[in-house]
């Protein structure tokens, strides 16, 4: 401090605003900087604004409600059904006769919202988890550590599957299941920065002032882990979303009229045998277009966030 | 050596314990006993029913038994649906199906995707390098559920040369889709990892050392980088066990193949218990044993692991 207030001394005061020290450059500012130089991760970010465009305003364009019947299409889908602009399917219809462009946005909600709500309990209770154990060490991160290793050895799909037909197939019960197994690998994550951060200068000082444990974690580790918990969390919305269309797949997922990529890319895969081709490629290209961007994403984050991990 | 499997048990047995308890749990708290029928059967013989299974006792006595006569006979008890069946009977009948073509998928993973990964760090920044790139991420959005009905796709309904589905005792033409389905996204992580990891080690100064000594790039690269090249490889080995033991749902489902994973999954459809806790819990211990095998495996590998 003194150095630098004599340095200055010696000078013209200096405008506001203008200080001949380089303009401050937080890691933030850094990540920014990096990020937008990446230009398959920002061309991603740009997409995954379309896709959730189409999901959340879908509706107000679409010409058809995703459970309204088009009689006339009936039985003739094979020959009638095909995308057309004329009659307001613009991605054709399915078996039944409904929209295929309606149920392909409700399809693009859902699944998107099991990516999100997955990617967020994981982030909530993962990272709390790991920056405990982390934290205490000791007994208690041995014990917390090993009820991990013990739920990671699970083939939790199994489990999930007979967890959603015990208590019925709904959305929510689905978002709990994926809840339930998602935070493990962010709880390990978070636990290793954890290992790494809590022996510095910062957390000694809080530490030695007197600041309660629940504090220092709240306050001091949980923001410094930030940035790798979100890198991580963005590469697991692509994973909870192929959970939920797996299980969807199988047709153990979300029930009708409730749709997902997973149960479209099955009713398309059931049908395409008749030549209703659109049925599978539509949400098919959502589904493919959509993980390649969060993936792409995810790694752009990682390169401006993380500059250690390269 | 032996202590360190020990350790290693000590996790396993416990993680195959909390699986049955939580399963069993989950069964026991379903809403509607296994013998609800549309006609209410009278209250006599539902008791009788509720008797012979043994569903009149305490949840501990249940949860007991169950354990004690898989642990003792490995008897998964009867099919609630399948009156004539047993769960053992179920799974004898589906389970080779499973090995046969999830062990072909395996095999196709790993050797595909190391060798794919060397080849790409061999010629880091060539076209090849490129091309294993590119295949690895694309084939990273291509989850089994998606690969089988592209497959079928193009090479039943297009092209017409394989079967769409079905087994016939594990002919080769009924082979090759399921296992490029449940095998590619697989092939697409060993090899990205392979790749990496060999990057690494081939900047590593012992390699240095190796090429100065004059020896050919084909030794350096075998004898020299491939071991510590492959520990990553081997510590992803678990998880892709993990996931090829659920794919294998979808590829029974996709291809009634008869394997276990189309009784699994008409069982969740039929609420029929016993089935989908039999194949939870073998799932569960066929993970468990192969986790126990890679740990093994990574400590024969690499000495610096003291147990």
């Amino acid at each position: 401090m003194t150095l630098l207030f004599g340095r200055r001394m010696f000078r013209e005061p200096l405008p506001p605003g203008t200080g001949d020290a380089p303009a401050g450059r937080s890691l933030w500012h850094d990540a920014r900087a990096r990020f937008v130089r990446n230009r398959a991760a920002v061309a991603s970010l740009v997409v995954l604004l379309l896709v959730t465009l189409f999901a959340l305003f879908g509706d107000f364009v679409a010409a058809w409600s995703n459970e309204e019947i088009d009689w006339s299409m009936l039985g003739s889908v094979a020959e009638n059904g095909a995308p057309s602009l004329a009659n307001g399917h613009w991605f054709g219809v399915d078996e039944l006769g409904r929209d295929l462009f309606a149920r392909t946005v409700q399809g693009t909600r859902i699944s998107l919202m099991v990516g999100i709500v997955g990617a967020l309990i994981s982030v909530v209770v993962g990272t709390l988890y790991g920056a405990t154990a982390g934290y205490f060490g000791g007994r208690l991160d041995g014990v917390m550590m090993r009820v991990v290793d013990v739920l990671m050895a699970i083939p939790y799909m199994f489990v999930l599957i007979l967890f959603m037909v015990v208590f019925g197939r709904s959305i929510l019960m689905l978002f709990i299941g994926i809840g339930l197994v998602s935070w493990l690998d962010m709880a390990r994550i978070a636990r290793g920065q954890t290992l790494n951060i809590k022996h510095r200068e910062f957390v000694e000082a809080a530490v030695a002032i007197g600041v309660r444990p629940r504090r220092i974690i709240l306050r001091h580790i949980v923001p410094n882990l930030l940035g790798v918990v979100i890198v991580y969390a963005t590469l697991l919305v692509p994973s909870m979303i192929i959970y939920e269309s797996f299980i969807s797949f199988l047709g153990l997922g979300v029930q009708e009229p409730d749709t997902s990529w997973g149960a479209l890319i099955n009713d398309g895969a059931s049908q395409m045998q008749y030549g209703t081709l659109w049925q599978l490629l539509f949400p098919l290209f959502f589904f493919v277009v959509t993980l390649f961007s969060l993936f792409f994403l995810g790694d752009g984050l990682r390169d401006a966030l993380d500059p250690n991990d390269r | 050596m032996l202590s360190y499997l020990f350790k290693r048990l000590a996790v396993a047995v416990p993680t195959l314990l909390v699986l049955v308890i939580v399963s069993y749990v989950l069964m026991y708290a379903a809403p509607g006993g296994p013998f609800d029928t549309e006609r209410a059967l009278p209250p006599e013989v539902m008791a009788n029913l509720d008797r012979k299974y043994g569903l009149d006792q305490p949840l501990v006595v249940q949860i007991w038994r169950y354990v004690a006569s898989i642990v003792t006979d490995f008897d998964f008890g009867p099919s609630f649906r399948y009156q004539d069946q047993t769960v053992n009977e179920i799974i004898a009948q589906g389970f080779p199906v499973t090995l046969t073509y999830g062990a072909w998928s395996f095999l196709a993973a790993v050797l595909v995707g190391v060798s794919l990964g060397i080849a790409a760090a061999v010629h880091h920044n060539t076209l090849l390098d490129y091309f294993a790139v590119g295949v690895s991420i694309g084939a990273q959005v291509l989850p089994n559920f998606v690969m089988a009905p592209i497959l079928t796709l193009v090479f039943t309904l297009w092209l017409g040369w394989l079967p769409g589905g079905g087994w016939q005792g594990g002919e080769w033409p009924y082979l090759v889709m399921p296992v490029i389905a449940l095998s590619t996204s697989f092939m697409a992580s060993i090899a990205r990892i392979t790749r990496s990891s060999m990057l690494e080690v081939l900047n590593a100064s012992f390699i240095r050392t190796a090429r100065a000594k004059g020896l050919p790039r084909r030794r350096v690269v075998f004898r020299h980088a491939l071991k510590p090249a492959l520990l990553p490889v081997v510590s992803y080995l678990g998880p892709a066990f993990v996931g090829m033991i659920t794919g294998s749902v979808v590829i029974d489902f996709f291809f009634a193949t008869g394997g276990i994973g189309q009784f699994f999954v008409n069982s969740a459809l039929n609420r029929d218990y016993p089935v989908l806790m039999g194949v939870t819990i073998l799932a569960g211990g066929l993970t468990v044993l192969f986790n126990l095998l890679v740990d093994l495996l990574y400590a024969w590998i690499d000495p610096r692991i003291r147990y």
